[in-house]
């Protein structure tokens, strides 16, 4: 059973529906990239599994359970989170951003040590980038500051929310492979959402492609790409690809 | 290396603990004045009577106007001060005009547990006058005169604006046209002198009537009602005190009260000065006081570090108010509109009225000036601490969230270090306006810099004034000095706004 299973989610805000009757599998231990134009709703998607958007009908299920949304908190500890430009806390220095739900969590300090070196090596970040804050380093740096948080208590959920959106395509290059090999070292399950269809194909091994909250297409990358189910996934795969 | 935010702390607290020193023990007789002139002069001649015949006198001289003076009587703060019946007949009883001393006394009895001793002599009242050259060039000698010049320049202290037997009813009886403005009654003669206005209501027997030239004009109408100083007791003064104090009675005339008050404003006595000659004059024996007068630095650092305990400890009421207040409102966003309106509708209490408001529950002095000047540091700390929660990242938030942060840790760990530069600006803004507005307590008998600006008012000399104003003003910069070596110490430079930067 996969860790992560949607039956029948929809959310509404008011009178306009953000997702409709979705169900889905993500597959344990892959990543799954959740592609869709703007206002498709994969951004909501990807909210519903760490809780911080309640469905209006339907069950998520994380770690085999429907989500027990008064312990939200110990699930979020279970899940990674990272988002688009960071989301690093300015006023903490990237090593006291990376570690600190392992100081919240009372981690022995030569532990918590311990993984923050391994995680900043592991992303390529000197060890003297510790002290800096978050504007005293580069978009990619800080990427990669914000990968080490997500990873920091080593869950075994990942949720990236367009987390590469905001760099330059050589950084991106560049953190896309580190992310393949991190995810090479130790696979986790991941859920990718993007607006861009290469890195989708590039970092995912499952696709969904969602228009206007509905479900168009999930699958293995490599079949959505050669049988497109309907006419929205040929034609957003081939205008996204084209360009 | 010694911080040198450090050394700035270290005077603070050592002020703290020389000003918190305890009162000596026994009941002391409390008087009070106002603050003008002739209220201390007479508050003294009470007091050095007392001491001649063995009492132990505790002097609160110099309370802000009416107002202050009866709420700190009435809650018995204060035993004694000096007060006209013109005054309690129309400001307190608000009665028709013309009330024996009886009819007053049963009254203030019933209505506040007051009651008020034998008159002192002399007629202190309502007056209009002008520079004495003016008078005789437009040939003006009585208050009726006043109606064919309508474009005299006439400016009135409040009081004598709002009261009925000021201006509304002199207006009304004499039929003057002319609109008037409000002038504090001190810098009244000042704009005199430069000629910037023509006609104000003075005392009859100021000091400063010989000093500046000035004719007094003939009330024809017989409008002002009489006001005789006499001492206003609460009941609980017992008989004895009142029988050595009513000594006094009838003793000072018009004129022995004039030249009383011309020697401080005109030679620079002091107060108790004055009143010694005063009763040395009218033959009753008076304390042979040692009056230290020296001791200028002394003095004013005493006046300075009670300054500072004023406003520090307000201060910090403030904070430990406003800042979990401010939280509350981020957190249950339907309580934001309800006490930030409240806490500005604090704001706009005038000082003087807030002080008054506040003797019946805290007394006079130092108390009742900390809680109100903490009232007015509320506003700027709450609204920022708000503005500041409220104006962080949407996406920080929602990390913090998704990442599985409790909301106290989201609070102690990012929301309030990311609020603090704009908490703090807000505490800077409230430490400078309490340094400034602590001046103000010296209207409630609490002391610091405001007190030599009270008294400098009440004798119209701007050098005495200064002796309060420049250190104020030094300390308000000196604070925001002292919270730049603050900031910078606990929020990280990137995070700092700093002006000019």
């Amino acid at each position: 059973m996969s860790q992560i299973i949607f039956e029948h989610i929809s959310k509404t805000y008011g009178a306009t529906a953000a997702l409709r009757d979705l169900c889905l599998e993500f597959p344990d231990k892959m990543t799954t990239a959740v592609v869709g134009t703007s206002g498709s709703g994969k951004s909501t998607l990807l909210q519903h599994i760490n809780g911080l958007v309640l469905p209006s009908r339907g069950v998520v299920k994380v770690f085999e359970e429907p989500i027990d949304y008064a312990r939200l908190r110990q699930l979020r500890l279970r899940i990674g989170y990272a988002v688009q430009g960071s989301g690093l806390f300015p006023h903490l220095t990237a090593k006291q951003n990376i570690t600190l739900l392992a100081r919240l969590q009372k981690w022995e300090r030569p532990r918590l040590e311990a993984r923050a070196e391994e995680l900043m090596r592991l992303v390529n970040l000197p060890l003297d980038y510790a002290p800096r804050y978050p504007h005293e380093l580069s978009g990619g740096e800080q990427q990669r500051v914000g990968l080490c948080r997500a990873m920091m208590l080593d869950p075994p959920i990942f949720l990236l929310d367009e987390a590469f959106g905001a760099l330059d395509p050589i950084t991106r290059g560049e953190v896309h492979e580190e992310f393949l090999r991190l995810q090479r070292a130790a696979p986790r399950t991941v859920v990718l959402v993007t607006h861009d269809v290469r890195e989708a194909l590039k970092l995912g091994d499952y696709l969904v492609v969602l228009s206007k909250g509905e479900l168009q297409q999930a699958g293995p990358c490599e079949e959505v790409v050669a049988s497109p189910a309907t006419e929205f996934v040929r034609q957003f795969l081939r205008t996204q690809l084209e360009t | 290396m010694v911080h040198p935010a450090t050394w700035l702390l270290a005077p603070l607290l050592l002020g703290f603990f020389l000003a918190a020193g305890g009162t000596a023990a026994g009941k002391p007789i409390i008087i009070g004045s106002k603050q003008f002139n002739e209220s201390y002069i007479l508050g003294e001649a009470m007091a050095q009577v007392l001491e001649a015949r063995g009492y132990r006198v505790q002097r609160r001289l110099g309370l802000g106007g009416t107002l202050i003076c009866f709420e700190a009587l009435r809650s018995r703060e204060i035993d004694l001060y000096p007060e006209y019946t013109g005054t309690i007949e129309q400001a307190i009883l608000k009665l028709p005009r013309h009330a024996t001393r009886e009819t007053l006394n049963d009254k203030l009895r019933e209505a506040y547990g007051l009651r008020l001793l034998r008159p002192f002599g002399f007629n202190n009242t309502y007056a209009l006058a002008l520079p004495e050259d003016l008078a005789s060039r437009l040939g003006i000698a009585a208050i009726s005169d006043l109606m064919r010049f309508p474009n005299l320049r006439m400016a009135f202290s409040h009081e004598f604006m709002e009261r009925q037997d000021g201006w509304p009813g002199l207006a009304a009886a004499y039929r003057l046209a002319t609109k008037p403005t409000g002038i504090q009654h001190g810098l009244a003669y000042q704009a005199i002198q430069e000629r910037t206005i023509d006609v104000t209501d003075v005392y009859s027997t100021d000091g400063d009537i010989e000093k500046y030239r000035l004719a007094v004009l003939r009330d024809d109408k017989e409008f002002f009602p009489q006001y005789l100083a006499a001492p206003f007791a609460h009941l609980g003064v017992d008989e004895q005190v009142a029988a050595v104090v009513n000594e006094l009675q009838g003793k000072i005339s018009d004129a022995a009260m004039r030249r009383a008050n011309a020697q401080v404003l005109l030679k620079g006595a002091t107060f108790a000065e004055a009143a010694g000659s005063l009763l040395r004059e009218i033959g009753v024996a008076q304390a042979t006081r040692e009056r230290r007068d020296g001791a200028f630095w002394l003095t004013l650092l005493l006046q300075t570090v009670t300054h500072l305990k004023l406003t520090l400890i307000a201060l910090l009421a403030a904070m430990l108010v406003a800042m979990p207040l401010g939280v509350l409102v981020y957190r249950l966003q339907r309580l934001s509109r309800p006490i930030i309106y409240a806490a500005g509708l604090l704001q706009t209490i005038p000082s003087i009225a807030l002080l008054a408001f506040m003797i019946p529950f805290f007394g006079i002095g130092v108390k009742p000036a900390i809680v109100a000047l903490s009232l007015y540091a509320l506003l700027p700390i709450l609204r920022n601490t708000a503005t500041a929660l409220f104006s962080i990242d949407p996406l920080l938030k929602r990390v913090s969230i998704g990442m599985g942060m409790t909301t106290w840790q989201r609070l102690r760990h990012i929301e309030l270090p990311l609020a603090a530069p704009t908490i703090m600006a807000g505490i800077k803004t409230a430490a400078v306006i309490n340094v400034g507005t602590a001046t103000l307590a010296a209207f409630i008998g609490a002391g610091g810099l405001g007190e030599p600006i009270v008294t400098g008012l009440a004798l119209n000399d701007s050098a005495i004034i200064l002796r309060g104003a420049i250190p104020a003003a030094l300390l308000a910069v000196l604070t925001e000095f002292a919270f730049e070596v603050l900031e910078r110490r606990l929020v990280p430079r990137h995070l700092l706004q700093r002006l000019g930067a």
